[in-house]
């Protein structure tokens, strides 16, 4: 048959596939293999299928054979890279694309898609050997550029030794000299360039480069390459051409502050941290000190409301000559300050502008308070309500420990809500869509309620911060600070679903999932439900993790294709972007809380257990970045205080790496007890790359030993029932590792089996491993030669963990809030589930027998039967709390803590008892469906 | 006072002061970095002092002949800095690198019609309708603003090189034109 009628047939496939029919793209290509079933394509394209198709055994068949042909075909090079890549298979890729290169040297396509395989596998050495080749063969000058990048981000490896690192750049700099066009033909060669010498220290030759006419021509249009040339001028000690270049650049009205700081810098170039400065020194200083006011003076009137830049540039420099001792006139600051506030006080960000000022002591800080205190409080104009709000902020900003007392502070929030409801009226007529000029007032309430909560420890202040934020909230459906606040109080007050209600309606998507769903996902464990079958949180962590696949997917073909349009300043920066994604602390914190989540919904069995700890052995060797956005929470707490964010922590602990590390160590080494899989069979079933390796010393170590690691400060981010949690689970599993160990079928026996069950699914054998013929072993119960571990007694810490969470649970009860009893609830299940994880083994009285562990099973009946106590109290005592929130008595606390706002007629009582009914459903809903879930739970796993 | 720097990828991890304000579309990474990897000349941020985002300006460079032109996909600047003057220094950045470094004819931009602030903003720098985009967005669904908030008005400015005026006409408002005629 023709070429031309082949193409005709397989082009339904391609249409299959594109639009993600994948099973009929497998019927399909089944018909086609009919006919040729030798065809590359064809099977490469049923490999697509399979892998889209989550099959990935079978493809992996296929995906092999292709290999083997060693295949040229660009449609057949195309479907295999989806394909390895839909595998993680970047090292066969990269080897593909070789081979097929090698076969065709001339093929400049074949070399680009080589180079690029590299380029998506890091492997910036073999990256640059391609781009070498490549520049010879085809005398392409993009070639060199994408050589030199190459050794650049060899250079920036962080396993690279300095020596190398400058050998490196060195080598760039050849490769740059020897290019027969200049660089400045294009900015981001040109930037590429700049780059280089600035790593050498080459400054004079990057001189000549800036200082000539295209150089200057760049750098004035591209912000990349002006901020290198920044940077070059400071290293080289140029502050003063730098400081007169910005000077000249403020005067054609450019108001980048980035120039007014580098005048600034410039003005006190004069003091150096090394020495003291001289007499000249300072009247150098003092003369550049009054050039700089002048010059900032006359920006200042020129710009007038404009722009803020000379007028702060001003107050900054004053700032500065304090500090340097070189100020004139003792009253300038706060004269300056002053008319900082009269000139800008009606513009939101006036108090951040302000804050770094407002440090002053004794008689000036008097007057700043008094000028403060002058500022009108009645408004008439949005303006004047600003005005009012930012002298509110810096007030409260400064208050002394002395201020903050319960009366101080519950006059400020009567006060700020009194201005909140008169701010109302100036926005009666926006529309919706549109934020309220007043929201800060009911932010700036909301604050002082969670202070006056953390100072009283009384949870009437949160009653009365959230009926009020969520009444600024009818009036500002957009304000999305309000809300922020509202979900971290609804946690705090163990009413999780109104949290989750609020989260939502933020509409948070894609990247925001990595920076935002801290908000509901920390420690969200403990307000799941998916012990009875509701999976709502589950699924938020799930949705929370698809921006990780969209990386994994998508940000490598933009490195690529930024290789290709040639935006070298774009390449780090878009690497540095996959990576700081890839291992996000936030990515894996919820892959901790979805396990958490999945092992009480799911029967626990061996299939969960190996594929978790596969994940999680993933996971551990990650170095993680901290991309949560804690920023985001308005905050206006006196500077003394925490800030709203600690204040509003769940437990009011602050979880990270070292939380993280804890319960990976944690679950790692439970699942790793419970697992068949050792090292050897896990090496042998694992399909795709495994992670680059890591240089953090601490990871280099033996799995083993780096389990058992405990550092005081990681354990500090735990509370002190997850650190309960944390001994008991490690005393177990040093109780019962050496039996494990014993039980354990042999590695050869656990490959036998996982090659049958493949060769069942896939009818093929599983490559690489043999089957053994069998023998008395086969079925993992054969008598073993050697005796059993010597039988030890439990520890005490495991013998203890249920009676002392008992008495914790009985003693605190009315001490604890909602929510700390929720943690301690799910605590307890958690380590029952543990329990439960590390006894699976020796379930199977078979088990038990062949290997004479009869005595250590027994102590196992103890133990449970404290669980199951414990947890059955724990169940009562939420189902009798969950049922105190139908009587009246308990909602009229809520209307009693808010009565000074149902007195306040446009909130009214109504509208405070909605809310307070909505709190205290979305706490019954979840303290009956815990109370239940750990009944239930205790059932399953109770025989 | 605000620095402007070039936009960088790992800006989408710190804009969310920005983004959580309903005029502003949070996308997905395809969509920033393919901005970033063609006219990265073209974005820009404004941060504070302390590193805090204020606002972002994304453009890029596209057109035949005498439609070489700059174009603007978003403007933005989180509400605490609104009335600074930021979205201004925005504009005249792009309009500068679209002139000295694209040659373009002329900036044009989509906005709203039912978003009256930026409309008359963009007159006042000197932009004018060139014409209605019938359904060129989806619906906010939260105003009422009917047709004016799913039709855009294509607005105009012409640069240096465009002497004689020629990218932009008077009444342009009564040009109407559909969602699938323009790129
Ligand atoms: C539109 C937007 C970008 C303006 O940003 P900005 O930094 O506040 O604007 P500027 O301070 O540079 O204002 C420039 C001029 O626009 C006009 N303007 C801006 N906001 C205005 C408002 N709320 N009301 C009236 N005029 C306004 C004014 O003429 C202003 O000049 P002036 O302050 O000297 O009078 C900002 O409001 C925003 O991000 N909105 C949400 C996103 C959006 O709508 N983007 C535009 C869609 S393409």
């Amino acid at each position: 048959m023709s070429a031309a009628a082949l193409d005709r047939q397989i082009r339904p496939i391609y249409d299959a596939l594109d639009t993600g029919s994948n099973k009929s793209a497998i019927v399909a290509c089944n018909k086609l293999l009919k006919k040729y079933p030798k065809n590359d394509l064809i099977k490469a394209l049923k490999a697509l299928a399979l892998v889209r198709s989550q099959k990935v055994e079978e493809s992996l068949v296929l995906c092999d054979e292709v290999l083997e042909s060693k295949p040229t075909n660009d449609g057949v090079l195309t479907a295999m890279m989806h394909v390895l890549r839909g595998l993680g298979r970047q090292k066969d890729m990269v080897a593909m694309f070789e081979d097929a290169f090698k076969q065709q040297p001339n093929n400049e396509e074949l070399g680009t898609q080589t180079f690029f395989a590299n380029v998506r596998a890091t492997n910036w050495k073999a990256a640059q050997q391609i781009a070498t080749k490549m520049h010879k063969q085809f005398q392409e000058s993009r070639y060199l550029y994408w050589t030199v990048i190459c050794v650049i981000l060899q250079a920036k490896e962080p396993g690279t030794s300095s020596d190398m690192r400058s050998l490196l750049f060195r080598l760039a700099h050849r490769l740059l000299e020897s290019s027969a066009t200049p660089s400045y033909l294009s900015s981001e060669r040109f930037c590429l360039h700049l780059t280089v010498l600035r790593e050498l220290g080459m400054y004079e030759e990057a001189e000549k480069l800036l200082d000539g006419e295209i150089g200057k021509i760049i750098c004035s249009a591209s912000l990349v390459c002006n901020q290198i040339r920044r940077d070059i001028w400071k290293l080289q000690g140029r502050a003063l051409d730098e400081g007169k270049l910005a000077e000249s650049k403020i005067l054609e009205k450019n108001r980048n502050w980035l120039e007014f700081l580098v005048v600034l810098d410039a003005t006190f170039s004069y003091f150096t941290l090394e020495n003291d400065p001289t007499d000249e020194d300072r009247t150098d200083c003092l003369d550049a000190v009054k050039k700089a006011e002048k010059l900032f003076s006359e920006v200042a009137e020129e710009d007038g409301f404009r722009d803020r830049s000379g007028h702060l540039a001003l107050l900054e420099l004053e700032n500065r000559a304090r500090k340097y001792a070189v100020s004139c006139d003792s009253n300038r600051l706060l004269a300056l300050m002053q008319q900082y506030f009269g000139n800008f006080g009606d513009k939101a960000c006036c108090y951040e502008d302000l804050k770094p000022y407002v440090a002053l002591s004794g008689e000036e800080f008097e007057k700043w308070s008094v000028f403060l205190a002058s500022v009108p409080t009645t408004f008439t104009t949005t303006e004047e309500l600003r005005r009012l709000i930012n002298a509110l902020k810096l007030t409260r900003y400064t208050l002394s420990t002395s201020d903050i007392t319960i009366e101080a502070e519950s006059e400020r929030a009567a006060l700020y809500t009194k201005y909140y409801l008169a701010g109302l009226k100036l926005g009666l007529n926006l529309p919706s869509s549109e934020l309220q000029p007043a929201d800060d007032l009911a932010i700036l309430t909301g604050n002082s309620y969670v202070l006056l909560w953390k100072i009283s420890n009384n949870e009437i202040y949160l009653f009365r911060a959230i009926s009020l934020l969520e009444f600024a909230l009818i009036k500002s459906p957009q304000s999305f600070q309000s809300r922020l606040i509202l979900i971290r109080l609804y946690r705090l007050l163990g009413a999780p679903s109104m949290a989750l209600e609020h989260y939502r309606a933020l509409r948070i998507k894609q990247i925001q999932h990595d920076t935002l769903s801290h908000l509901v996902l920390t420690r969200a464990s403990t307000f799941s439900l998916s012990s009875t079958g509701d999976l709502t949180l589950a699924s938020e962590c799930l949705e929370a993790t698809q921006i990780y696949l969209s990386n994994s997917q998508e940000t490598g073909d933009y490195i690529v294709r930024a290789f290709t349009t040639e935006k070298y300043s774009q390449i780090p920066e878009f690497i540095y972007f996959e990576e700081q994604l890839e291992n996000s602390l936030q990515r894996d914190m919820v892959k901790i809380e979805h396990l958490r989540m999945r092992l009480t919904h799911e029967l626990i069995s061996s299939d969960i257990i190996d594929m978790e700890l596969i994940e999680l052995k993933f996971i551990f060797d990650r170095t993680h970045h901290d991309n949560r956005d804690f920023q985001i929470l308005p905050d206006y707490q006196p500077q003394g205080v925490e800030t709203l964010n600690d204040q509003t922590l769940l437990f009011q602990k602050s979880s990270g790496n070292g939380w993280l590390a804890t319960f990976l160590r944690l679950y790692i080494r439970i699942l790793q007890q419970a697992s068949d899989l050792d090292d050897a069979v896990e090496e042998k079933l694992l399909i795709g790359d495994r992670p680059k390796q890591n240089a953090d010393p601490e990871k280099q170590l033996p799995l083993k030993d780096r389990l058992l690691i405990r550092h005081e400060v990681e354990l500090a981010e735990l509370t002190a029932d997850e650190l309960l949690l944390v001994d008991f689970a490690h005393a177990l599993a040093d109780w019962l590792e050496s039996f494990h160990n014993y039980t354990r079928p042999p590695p050869h026996v656990v490959l036998a089996e996982a090659a049958r069950q493949t060769e069942l699914k896939t009818g093929h054998p599983l490559k690489g491993v043999e089957i053994p013929p069998a023998d008395g072993f086969s079925n993992g119960n054969g008598k073993k030669n050697e005796e059993p571990p010597p039988i030890r007694e439990p520890p005490e810490l495991v013998v203890k963990y249920f009676s002392t969470m008992k008495s914790r649970l009985s003693e605190a009860l009315d001490e604890l809030s909602i929510a700390e009893l929720l943690h301690l609830a799910t605590l307890a299940q958690e380590a029952f589930l543990i329990f439960t994880i590390e006894t699976l083994r020796f379930k199977p009285a078979s088990v038990v027998k062949v290997n004479k562990l009869g005595s250590l099973v027994a102590n196992f009946k103890n133990i449970k039967a404290d669980a199951l106590a414990l947890l059955k109290e724990a169940s009562a005592i939420l189902l009798e709390i969950s049922e105190r929130f139908d009587v009246s008595g308990s909602r009229k606390a809520f209307m009693d803590a808010c009565s000074q706002l149902t007195e306040i007629e446009e909130i009214g009582y109504e509208f405070v008892s909605s809310i307070g009914k909505k709190m205290y459903d979305s706490r019954k809903k979840v303290l009956e469906g815990v109370g239940k879930g750990i009944t239930k739970l205790s059932t399953t796993y109770s025989a | 006072m605000s620095i402007v720097r070039p936009f960088s990828a790992s800006d989408l991890f710190r804009f969310n002061n920005i983004n959580l304000d309903i005029w502003t579309e949070t996308y997905g990474i395809a969509f920033y970095f393919t901005y970033l990897s063609r006219w990265p000349d073209l974005c820009a941020v404004q941060e504070d002092p302390n590193g805090r985002l204020m606002g972002y300006v994304i453009g890029k460079a596209e057109g035949q002949g005498l439609e070489w032109h700059g174009h603007v996909t978003a403007l933005t600047v989180a509400p605490e800095y609104r009335r600074l003057g930021l979205a201004r220094k925005m504009m005249d950045f792009l309009e500068l690198v679209s002139d000295d470094i694209y040659k373009a004819f002329f900036v044009d931009l989509y906005v709203r019609c039912a978003n009256n602030i930026a409309i008359e903003m963009y007159e006042r720098m000197g932009y004018s309708v060139y014409r209605r985009v019938k359904e060129y967005y989806g619906t906010l669904g939260v105003g009422k603003g009917g047709r004016d908030e799913e039709d855009a008005f294509d607005m105009r400015k012409p640069l240096s090189r465009d002497k004689d005026k020629r990218s932009i006409r008077e009444n342009g408002r009564d040009f109407i034109v559909n969602a699938q005629s323009v790129s």
